[in-house]
């Protein structure tokens, strides 16, 4: 059972983009091949030293093929983090070109 | 819901930047692109995976299978959402055009497909969405 | 009824670019892989095979496959594949 990405339309989702980045962002649309099109997105930037870096980047138009995980954001607890606190290993690329 | 393909296209003409899955970055105006996202961008500034190296050429063609992401101007979302409302008027226009003119040359055709006029365009025809 | 459609609808199969304009013009052309090469433009196809000649490949750093070098290597008369090319643009006008 095939179900298309209509539940995330209008949503703020969390992307794990194919070279290891997150970006959230809303989405305002999708295809087949899972485009996807997000609307004042911004990048989290992870590191173990420093907390979180927001990146800002604006409208996006991601390739399908370089997407590996979409996750809906929930805003509530997202407004309640701490990003200067929060220190993590950041992902690596799932592959390398 | 606005279909990637479409905002790409609407896009035309606007500067956008393109990072490839090689890590190479090209600024440039969009000038056309197509269903498998091929794009060619004019007056295009390619950037090298480090940063450090700059080329600047008159114009570009890139295979849409090597693209990782593409960032647009804000405003693009803006000036899509008319150009939707517009595909779908003139689907209308053309629907309601055909009809008319079937009803009038009606009587010598045989059978033209009449009723269940769903209106044609757009995933899973979903109307009244905006 | 083949009516005339705008331009998001298009049943034309035809490139969006024009290499016409590069017939006999030195061109550059990226591979998949991260190969590169140049040559002038003798002929080309819908699905972008080209036929380059006097071709010369850019070979690149072998520590950092990513950096060129400036050595080139002679390819002569050359059948581009179209499935592998990644990038193309012309070579005047580069900087």
């Amino acid at each position: 059972m095939t179900q298309a990405l209509d539940t995330f339309m209008n949503k703020v989702i969390s992307v794990i983009t194919g070279d290891g980045r997150n970006i959230v962002g809303m989405m305002k649309g999708f295809d087949q091949t899972v485009n996807l099109i997000l609307e004042d997105s911004h990048e989290r930037v992870y590191s173990t030293q420093a907390g979180i870096e927001q990146v800002p980047l604006g409208l996006y138009i991601i390739r399908g093929d370089n997407v590996a995980l979409i996750g809906e954001l929930d805003e509530d607890i997202d407004k309640r983090l701490d990003f200067a606190n929060i220190k993590a290993e950041p992902l690596g690329p799932i592959w390398v070109l | 819901m606005v279909l990637p393909l479409s905002l790409l296209r609407t896009a035309q003409n606007h500067p956008m930047l393109v990072e490839l899955k090689n890590g190479e970055t090209y600024n440039g105006h969009l000038v056309s692109c197509d269903s498998w996202m091929n794009i060619h961008l004019r007056d295009a500034i390619c950037t090298s995976r480090d940063g450090d190296r700059f080329q600047k050429m008159p114009e570009v063609y890139v295979r849409g299978s090597t693209i990782k992401y593409l960032r647009i101007p804000d405003e693009v979302v803006e000036m899509v959402k008319d150009e939707v409302k517009e595909v779908r008027r003139q689907q209308k226009d053309n629907t309601r055009a055909k009809k008319n003119f079937q009803r009038g040359a009606g009587g010598n055709v045989g059978g033209p497909p009449r009723g269940g006029g769903a209106p044609r365009g757009g995933r899973g025809g979903q109307r009244g969405r905006k | 009824m083949p009516g005339e459609k705008d331009d998001s609808t298009r049943k034309k199969k035809e490139s969006i670019v024009d290499l016409s304009r590069f017939i006999d013009k030195k061109i550059r052309v990226k591979f998949q892989g991260g190969r590169e090469a140049a040559g002038v433009l003798k002929g080309y196809d819908a699905l972008l095979n080209l036929v380059l000649d006097n071709a010369i490949e850019y070979l690149r750093d072998p520590d950092d496959p990513h950096k060129l070098t400036n050595d080139t290597r002679q390819l002569g008369l050359i059948v581009a594949r179209g499935t592998a090319i990644t990038v193309v643009a012309p070579n005047d006008g580069i900087e």
